[in-house]
């Protein structure tokens, strides 16, 4: 290698490193807010992600189209290339290349997952450093009873213990560890919150502990990431992030309302499809009636 | 013969399959056992077990034989091996009968018969191999240059008998 | 150099499998591996349009936010048909049918080692898509639950009838799996058995390495598949209660078992079109494939971490963390292996005489959608950030690039390549070359709208959504759109050119290959003497015989 190709080779990499960094740092842009506190910790180890993943994209898409623009054999050139058929430095530096990366991005992801410690106590094993994230930002004040998420076919039913009120709309005091605990009354049902970053898997017959940290106020989308037969798509509703103060507020006039029945599209559907006269689809899945809550929002609310 | 063992140990990931979910239902359930039911009984499973297990010294036996080209003595213990198979099998049918509980008796009923159901058809398999073995032993000079039908039959029962022994420990004798 | 040896094998008078003279044998019990590897092939293809129809009409419903094209429970029965079409129906029996044609020719065999199981086990594809597609028929429409079926979904049985789709969804996957075990054990004996004189292991191509890889995969994880398949269909019709938690069941279990094998599946399909460019890019840059053994072994190497990874699709299933953690670094250790090969394969076209045919343009459009799967795929092996994106359209954008960006376009550069060969015929190139280019324009903008979906949370599987996601899908369906388009230039060139394209010499791109020595269509039997194999596989630019001429044998 002459002195010239080295350095063109890193100019080019210095070069292609900076374009990486630079596309790691837009990533930031491509998720939705980061209403939690696990969200920027999830997001600082994509934008890591990207960064690596556009220098190795690049790097090798780039030599590619490098060959295939100039290293073209003209028309009527039926010659071979050179009979290359292998280097092993060169073999053992890009098999150790890729091992070295491996081990830095799942260090770096086992350090992120620990820290974010999701999963309540209740079942789970930590490894390393215990719920570090509760101890960072704002544990919970006064110990209170999980609130209760229950998952059907298909409606979110918030119940929080304490007050007895039951919501279609969760609700939550801003930078407080929430704890959950998520039950499901037929089939897997996911408690999906894009904004917080956070995901579990509901099992019929199991109480899954569940925690994270909001700490921006708003009104978020909360999903149903595990399909979930004929309604899935239909089955979300908001949570709403809001201060301690206000939270209360809600939940004292919450607890004052009467149990009426919540808007639930599902059953809606479901009822308009089975009074039409054809039937242009395959067997359905009958929806559990609307649920009966305290207090219930409204598919057409707006969220962020 | 390669293509045989290889097929055998592809089928073994089966029988894997259904051990680990047993031992999975087992250690994880709350209510293992059936309503009204005590556990397994114990002696007459293993005397069958032992007639099935010294099925596999009586065909290598008539292997033998077959390989001394005594074609008389390799048809008797064929036919004992698969008299002893079919004594399992009656065994295991007449244990069927008698027990309380059915295969939708919670994950406990479900994987006993799931388990022995699924050990008696390859069993079942077996005994049909050997007679179709036996029948072609009457075609003159059929096994005079050996014939890897039976080697693969004989190694396809030793296959199922182990399987069994595995069986038999985890749904007999952990109890 | 091959030339001098092609005159060396006789002239033959047998019927010629890929000949359109004779096309009625396509449609008989057929022991020639040729033959049936067509048969595979062809019959894959047509699974594969009606795959991609359902995608199309999915396509439709989604490129507006409400559910408004079809009824939810039909979008629901559309995707779950349409991955089980693809991967049951067409990835698999078209690999099948390319392992079929090409391994006994590449290792200089005459046939493959059980030709009348190899029968078999093809006619089950049509019995089992019979099975398939009748689901569409029966009361209730066919199954709804998603191709991994998960239960209690897929016990939930709102008709009551014994025969509904989730049935015989069940039963056509069971005989599928019986199927793929059967060609892997055939594939795996004849590759381990019957290679030619002189073709040790290191003289093979890294194609049948990559098949040998991916057939050992089928053996030891379709059986576990099957299990949980058979406890399903037990738990379904019968009412047993594996899976089935309001007996005592647990649902997690059956996800064990259906990813211990539904991982390694995908591996079972990208190894071979790993195989694919491995030989592509050698032969149409010129070069020896760059670290042949390192290239060769990775493939094993894939198929050992590819037993220990399949926890990575239930990082928020019911999983406790040290699962997560253990499955998380296992999962990123592929990515060791893969990146060899991407490496070698880089190095291979660099500094070599490149020819952009159509199966280059293939190889090379497949390689590159496939790095872009990769670096995703290391994401997702991340716990943390898989949290977030799980069971979102990121997934489905990430599995699409491998499965359509590198398996489907490297199938595609497989049968440009190979077509002289199984045919006799030469194809048209600028109609390939059209073909390409609608199809990597459209595989681009059909799945990369996917993943910015999937980072703002939308979830895979819904028939509606929110109107924020507009924007993205309607690209993403126009992308979907000009993919079924692209289909139209293939099979008016595949057809054409079959019946009365220009005769294909024996090689026509100058490769070496056992494959290349006979004529185009092969023999019956393959071939008249089997050869003696004095080199390795990649020998471009060095000059060397690959088979002991028949000169020098006579005159020993």
């Amino acid at each position: 290698m002459t002195r010239r190709t080295l350095f063109t080779l890193i100019a080019l990499a210095s070069g292609l490193a900076l374009v990486s960094y630079w596309i790691g740092q837009q990533s930031y842009s491509w998720m939705p807010v980061q209403a939690s506190a696990e969200a920027i910790l999830v997001d600082n180890l994509f934008s890591f992600m990207v960064a690596i993943a556009s220098f190795i994209v690049l790097g090798v898409t780039g030599t590619l189209l490098y060959s295939v623009l100039f290293q073209r054999a003209s028309r009527y050139d039926i010659s071979d290339g050179p009979a290359l058929e292998g280097n092993l430095k060169l073999e053992i530096v890009w098999t150790a290349i890729p091992l070295v990366l491996v081990v830095w991005i799942g260090t770096y992801s086992y350090q992120t997952y620990n820290r974010m410690s999701i999963l309540g106590s209740g079942g789970s094993l930590h490894v390393g450093m215990p719920t570090a994230m509760a101890n960072e930002i704002g544990a919970s004040p006064e110990a209170s009873a999980p609130i209760e998420v229950r998952s059907r076919q298909w409606a979110w039913e918030f119940y929080y213990p304490d007050r007895d009120v039951t919501s279609t709309e969760l609700h939550l005091p801003v930078n407080q560890r929430a704890q959950l605990q998520l039950t499901s009354e037929d089939v897997l049902h996911g408690f999906y919150v894009p904004a917080f970053r956070v995901k579990q898997d509901i099992i019929p017959g199991r109480a899954i502990a569940f925690e994270f940290t909001p700490i921006r106020e708003g009104r978020y989308r909360l999903r149903d990431s595990e399909y979930s037969g004929t309604y899935f798509a239909t089955n979300q509703t908001h949570v709403v992030v809001e201060s301690l103060k206000s939270y209360q507020q809600w939940l004292a006039a919450a607890a004052a309302q009467p149990l009426t029945p919540a808007e639930n599209v599902a059953y809606q559907e479901f009822k308009a499809a089975i009074e039409k006269p054809m039937s242009l689809g395959w067997s359905r899945i009958v929806p559990a009636a609307a649920p009966l809550a305290n207090y219930s929002s409204s598919e057409s609310d707006s969220h962020e | 013969m390669f293509g045989f063992v290889v097929f055998l140990l592809s089928e073994t990931v089966i029988f894997l399959s259904f051990f680990v979910g047993y031992i999975v239902f087992k250690t994880s359930a709350t209510d293992w056992l059936p309503p009204g039911v005590e556990g397994l009984e114990v002696r007459s499973p293993a005397i069958a077990t032992a007639i099935l297990v010294s099925s596999s010294f009586v065909i290598t036996i008539a292997e033998r034989y077959l390989h001394r080209e005594n074609l008389w003595g390799f048809r008797s213990f064929w036919l004992l091996t698969m008299v002893m198979g079919s004594t399992f099998l009656y065994a295991q049918a007449m244990e069927w009968l008698s027990l309380p509980f059915g295969f939708t008796a919670g994950t406990f009923g479900g994987t006993f018969y799931l388990l022995t159901g699924f050990h008696g058809l390859h069993v079942l398999a077996g005994i049909v191999m050997q007679g179709v073995m036996l029948g072609r032993s009457f075609i003159p000079n059929n096994y005079a240059g050996g014939e890897h039908g039976v080697a693969s039959t004989s190694l396809f029962w030793h296959f199922v008998d182990v399987i069994w022994i595995v069986l038999f420990a985890l749904i007999y004798l952990w109890q | 150099m091959s030339d001098a040896t092609l005159t060396a094998l006789p002239k033959t008078e047998q019927p010629h499998p890929g000949a359109p003279d004779n096309w009625k044998r396509f449609f008989t019990f057929s022991t020639d591996h040729k033959v049936i590897g067509i048969q595979y092939i062809v019959t894959a293809f047509f699974f594969f349009l009606i795959g991609g129809l359902l995608a199309m009409v999915m396509r439709g419903e989604l490129i507006t936010p409400a559910a408004d094209l079809v009824d939810r429970t039909v979008y629901n029965g559309l995707f779950t048909m349409h991955g089980t079409i693809m991967l049951f129906m067409w990835t698999f029996p078209f690999l099948n049918g390319l392992a079929n044609y090409l391994v006994p020719l590449m290792i200089g065999a005459r046939d493959m080692a059980f030709p009348k199981l190899n029968a078999v086990a093809f006619w089950m594809v049509p019995v089992f898509g019979v099975i398939l597609m009748a689901s569409f028929l029966v009361p209730g429409g066919p199954s709804q639950s998603g191709w991994w079926a998960y239960p209690p979904v897929s016990l939930q049985n709102p008709t009551g009838n014994l025969i509904n789709g989730q049935l015989l969804w069940l039963v056509a996957v069971a005989l599928s799996g019986i199927s793929s075990i059967l060609g892997a054990v055939n594939i795996v004996t004849t590759i381990v058995r019957m290679r030619a004189l002189g073709l040790g292991w290191f003289r093979m191509p890294v194609f049948v390495w990559a098949v040998m890889s991916a057939q050992i995969i089928q053996l030891f994880g379709l059986p576990a598949l099957t299990a949980g398949a058979v406890m399903l269909l037990f738990d379904l019709a019968v009412g047993t209660s594996f899976f089935n938690p309001a007996g005592g069941g647990d649902p997690v279990l059956y996800q064990h078992f259906f990813w211990f094998y539904s991982h390694p599946a995908v591996y079972v399909i990208i190894l071979p079109i790993f195989g694919v460019f491995s030989e592509v890019f050698p032969v149409h840059a010129r070069k020896p494939l760059f670290g042949y053994p390192f290239v060769a072994v990775s493939s094993l190497v894939i198929t050992g971490l590819s037993g220990v990874v399949w926890v990575h699709h239930m990082f928020a299933s019911g999983t406790p963390d040290w699962m997560r953690m253990l499955f998380m670094f296992s999962t990123m250790l592929i990515s060791v292996p893969t990146g060899v090969k991407v490496f070698a394969w880089v190095a291979t076209v660099w500094g070599g005489k490149i020819q952009l045919t159509t199966p280059m343009l293939f190889a090379l459009g497949g390689l590159v959608m496939f790095l872009f799967a990769g670096v995703t795929g290391i994401m997702l092996a991340s716990a943390p950030f898989d949290i977030h994106v799980n069971n979102t359209y990121f997934v489905v954008g990430h599995f699409h690039y491998v499965i359509y960006g590198a398996a489907v376009m490297g199938a595609y550069a497989a049968i440009y390549h190979w077509f002289p060969k199984m045919t006799g015929h030469m194809y048209y190139e600028g109609l390939g070359k059209l073909h390409f280019a609608l199809t990597f324009i459209g595989a681009n903008l059909n799945f990369f709208p996917m993943h910015p979906l999937g980072l703002q949370g939308m979830p895979r599987r819904v028939a509606s959504y929110d109107p924020e996601f507009a924007f993205w899908n309607v690209i993403a369906s126009i992308g979907g759109f000009i993919l079924g388009l692209s289909t139209l230039p293939f099979i008016l060139n595949i057809l054409s050119s079959w019946v009365q394209g220009k005769k294909a010499p024996n090689n026509p791109w100058r490769a070496i290959g056992l494959e290349w020595l006979v004529s185009s269509p092969p023999p019956h039997e393959n071939f008249a003497e089997i050869p003696v194999v004095v080199s390795g596989p990649y020998g471009y630019g060095s000059n060397e015989p690959l088979v002991e001429l028949a000169e020098s044998k006579a005159a020993e």
